[in-house]
């Protein structure tokens, strides 16, 4: 769902606002035709009336969206289940779980998943959060049966061989080592949401601690897909070209055998307060000096959500954002702005991203940062501003559901951290609803310094853990 | 979030391929240009408007010939500066006013160099289609290319490398591979220019790129989505039917020679705790003959997750997260190349890794149960490649760009599954590489791995910080 930093990769750096963010740039196809009404031409989502869910009986709720323009089909599998629900010592277990879904069941060799699949024209991915971990296949239509014998299979009969936990524990180290270790933005972020979180289990970083990943035994995954990975805790999406009445048919044929269980323990801890700003240095060899800003932010569900992820976008997309002109184009004190919020079951953070040129101080463009950020506090936005970001937001939110993967991501999204797929085709009427005033009001409760997290990274020309006085 | 493996890595392929079991119904994967009108203007503009009415956005690719190679040799990142001036003021807008006419309605304008073409890439509201073509038509007939704009690009391209240096390495690796394998060659040129050639670009060097390489005949323009066919083509008329053609000569190419050795370029990054790795040689062109054997044998080799290559390196020995190959043709032969990285101590042996596939692949070929299931798996993939207006004018373009026949993508799903055995055979002898003749480029801690890799071929080293991709010293 979200990239946990925008600049880490290359192609989602203009939209950084999460819930639109990435995918798909082509423009809208199909069956789900806007509706031309409202100020910005394109308020209303059609094909609600073509979606349908059920429940299975032992609690996984399965979600159809048919669309005939390419004979093929998305499904994503969601599971309630992220870095968010763990501990020390399996820190990244989330994570390491979901690369070992591919490597073997009770009734399949390691490695035969995605033989099958691909020799069926099938592709696949996954990816793990703080909140979720998503399994992602998109394959033609003739495969559906394939598909759902495969994914069932995993769900009920994972088996985990020692020899390819190792290999895999390789892979992950490897992953992190890209992501992290030799990458400024990914090891400043790690910091920052590491001290950002005091109590709160999203202090872990999804990839997790080095010395976990090396010791994660194969009980600890044992116990981790005996609480997550229940059918009750799973949500099934699929857009493409399909009957819902046989996608259920499948539904029961392969899922509905599989025992409910009982539901994982709730995430208990609440973060407390925050009473002051924080303060994370790192130093590390390089050139270009970084600074973040993550601000405590609310959760998913949070009624104030659009005005966020509205406020988001006044900040930060486009060259006529305001912090982009300000601070890249103006003063230029910045190459890069972006920001990006972590919108989770949880209050999470609301993050700005910056790469300053070579040389800088970190200090000044906080002092031009700040003036910004609390010019935007007490005077607010303008109608203008407010009417360019809805209408990006629109923009994106039509452009990602043109396919058949962007539907059934973004049904999956709201279903999991909204409650109701429903929701989704009320998406564009959420955003065009926001006042000026809630959007300033959210940039009043969130934009507070004494709830924030900044993180700096200062270059020197000596290699880590060397140097540094 | 963290991927379970990098798309990036994937989408290294040019054109990407795609497929049907052998028992599935055959008629699925067949993908057909959508009917579209194509009108070349007397002074030489082509236009393509392809109306599909069911989503009111319209999608615009304004493609012009020439790109980098419409460089100054020497001094690449000119065709990359102009690109990116088209937008920071144009006609009676300057950069901020530009910016926010595109953005206040939604729409999306940006454009970027590549090798052989600039391309503006548009999308809007069916709406706003007039304001679209206003945009456009300042862009390309009357942008500004002002002196402080310009300033502040090059300036901040430069950081930008700097920062990619910082924060993703392997996101530059090609850039190094290319400039040490084709040299002096045009694809060798970074079309983002160094870190030293860009700043030294000064506005004169912009003027004189834009005069003789814009014009008429350089121009393609390419709608699809709601449009209003008919004001559309009287709008285009009206505004580029008067323009005057480039005033340079449309830049020539010669296909590059392959490489007949080994050689290796080590880019020192202290500190690096991973290896980044490019093994390439020169490939082959757009109008290979093959292309559908070739995908299928690249699919097989390095081109999907259970690939030769990434069996080896990721699934059986854990030592990376993830390793791809792929071929990016143009209109001579470009490169093909292996990606993929290690832990540091972990350089050699991944690398030695990676060469026995390239000679296994010639010495085993492929059989015919993994051609069925490349086939399957290009055919089942092939039409997620063509779902929206955008993909089109994107696949319309290339078509333009490359001189290729429509058949290029209707008759693809066709050729993949009449490719046979001994298809396969003769790809692989044409156009992968032995692994005697490679340029490898590493990015790593060269402290930690120039020992490794001495045996691999002449060294040349360079330090990670150089403003520069190419080793002019090199051997």
């Amino acid at each position: 769902m979200r990239r946990r930093l925008a600049a880490l990769l290359s192609d989602c750096k203009k939209r950084p606002t999460a819930l639109f963010a990435l995918l798909a740039l082509g423009p809208l196809a199909g069956t789900a035709a806007p509706a031309s009404s409202g100020a910005s031409g394109m308020v209303g989502v059609s094909g609600r009336e073509t979606v349908r869910a059920m429940t299975l009986a032992n609690g996984m709720k399965v979600i159809v969206w048919p669309v005939k323009n390419i004979p093929n089909v998305a499904l994503y599998n969601w599971v309630r289940a992220g870095s968010r629900n763990e501990a020390p010592g399996i820190t990244g277990l989330a994570h390491f779980f979901e690369h070992m879904m591919f490597n073997g069941t009770t009734r399949r060799q390691p490695g035969e998943f995605d033989r099958l699949m691909e020799s069926r024209g099938g592709s696949n991915n996954a990816y793990t959060s703080d909140d979720v971990t998503v399994y992602q296949d998109w394959f033609p239509r003739d495969a559906l049966d394939l598909v759902f014998d495969l994914e069932s299979d995993r769900v009920a009969n994972l088996a985990f061989a020692p020899k390819v936990i190792e290999s895999e524990r390789g892979v992950v180290y490897s992953e992190r080592r890209l992501r992290v270790e030799d990458n400024s933005q990914g090891l400043l972020a790690e910091q920052v949401q590491a001290a950002a979180f005091v109590a709160h289990p999203y202090h872990f970083p999804t990839i997790g601690w080095p010395s976990d990943i090396q010791s994660w035994r194969v009980e600890d995954l044992q116990r981790f897909f005996r609480t997550h990975y229940a059918p009750n805790n799973l949500t099934l999406v699929l857009a493409g070209d399909v009957v819902p009445d046989q996608v259920f048919a499948l539904a029961r044929k392969y899922f509905e055998p599989i025992p409910r269980q009982e539901p994982p323990e709730p995430v208990r801890t609440r973060e407390p307060e925050q009473l002051g700003e924080r303060l994370v240095v790192v130093r590390r060899k390089a050139q270009t000096p970084l600074l973040q800003y993550a601000y405590k932010a609310p959760a998913a569900s949070d009624p104030r959500g659009p005005a966020v992820n509205l406020l988001l976008s006044i900040l930060v997309d486009g060259d006529a954002s305001r912090l982009h002109r300000v601070l890249v184009e103006q003063q230029k004190v910045a190459i890069e702005v972006s920001g990006h919020w972590q919108e989770g079951f949880d209050p999470g953070l609301l993050w700005l991203y910056l790469t300053l040129p070579e040389g800088s101080d970190p200090t000044d463009v906080q002092e031009i940062l700040d003036a910004e950020l609390a010019n935007l506090v007490s005077r607010g936005v303008t109608d203008a501003e407010l009417r360019r970001a809805k209408n990006l937001i629109t923009a994106g939110f039509w452009k990602r559901i043109a396919t058949i993967d962007g539907k059934a991501h973004l049904l999956g999204e709201y279903e999991v951290f909204h409650g109701d797929w429903l929701k989704m085709f009320d998406a564009p009427m959420q955003f065009e609803s926001v006042r000026r005033e809630e959007v300033q009001a959210a940039a009043r409760e969130i934009l507070d310094r004494r709830r924030r997290t900044v993180g700096v990274l200062m270059p020197t020309n000596e290699p880590e853990g060397a140097g540094a006085p | 979030m963290i991927a379970r493996f990098l798309l990036k890595l994937a989408a290294m392929t040019s054109m990407v391929t795609p497929v049907t079991g052998t028992a599935l119904a055959q008629s699925d994967a067949s993908v057909h240009i959508p009917p579209h009108e194509r009108v070349v203007l007397s002074n030489g503009v082509t236009l393509i408007i392809v109306p599909q009415r069911d989503v009111p956005l319209i999608a615009c690719n304004a493609l012009l010939r020439g790109g980098e190679l419409g460089d100054l040799a020497g001094k690449p990142g000119v065709a990359s500066l102009v690109a990116g001036l088209l937008e920071k003021g144009a006609g009676e807008r300057d950069a901020f006013q530009f910016a926010d006419a595109v953005e206040g309605v939604g729409g999306s304008f940006g454009a970027s160099a590549g090798p052989e073409s600039i391309t503006i890439r548009g999308q809007f509201l069916a709406r706003d289609q007039k304001l679209m073509i206003e945009l456009l038509g300042a862009a390309l007939l009357q942008p500004r290319f002002d002196e402080a704009e310009l300033e502040k690009l090059r300036k901040r391209q430069i950081e930008l490398i700097k920062a990619a240096k910082d924060s993703d390495p392997s996101e530059l690796i090609g850039t190094y591979g290319r400039a040490f394998l084709f040299r002096d060659h045009p694809y060798g040129r970074p079309v983002i220019g160094n870190e030293s050639t860009l700043a030294t670009i000064g506005r004169q060097e912009v003027l004189d790129y834009y005069r003789t390489q814009f014009g008429a005949d350089r121009l393609t323009l390419i709608f699809a989505g709601d449009v209003d066919a008919p004001a559309l083509k009287a709008a285009v008329t009206k505004l580029f039917g008067g323009w005057h053609k480039a005033a340079g000569s449309a830049p020539a190419l010669v296909a590059p020679a392959r490489l007949r050795q080994r050689r290796v370029l080590l880019i020192d990054s202290p500190g690096s705790v991973q290896t980044y790795f490019w093994i390439g040689n020169v490939g082959v062109d757009k109008r290979y003959p093959a292309r559908a054997a070739l995908d299928l044998v690249n699919t097989l080799y390095g081109g999907r997750f259970t690939s030769i290559l990434n069996t080896e390196l990721r699934i059986n020995s854990g030592l990376s997260y993830g390793a791809r190959s792929g071929f990016t043709r143009g209109s001579v032969a470009g490169e093909f190349a292996i990606r993929s990285f290690a832990q540091t101590e972990n350089t050699g042996k991944a690398i030695d890794l990676a060469l026995q596939t390239l000679t296994r692949l010639r010495t085993d070929g492929v059989t015919g149960e993994m051609l069925d299931s490349a086939r399957a798996y290009l055919l089942g993939q092939f039409p997620m490649e063509f779902e929206t207006a955008a993909d089109w004018v994107a696949a319309l373009g290339e078509l333009e760009l490359y001189r290729l026949p429509a058949d290029y993508i209707n008759g693809y799903a066709s050729a993949l599954r009449h490719v046979t055995a001994k298809d396969s055979r003769t790809v692989i002898e044409q156009a992968f590489p032995t692994a005697d003749s490679l340029a490898i480029v590493l990015i790593g801690d060269a402290a930690r791995i120039r020992e490794q890799v001495k045996d691999y071929g002449p060294v040349t080293e360079a330090a990670l910080t150089r403003p520069a991709f190419d080793t002019a010293s090199g051997p």
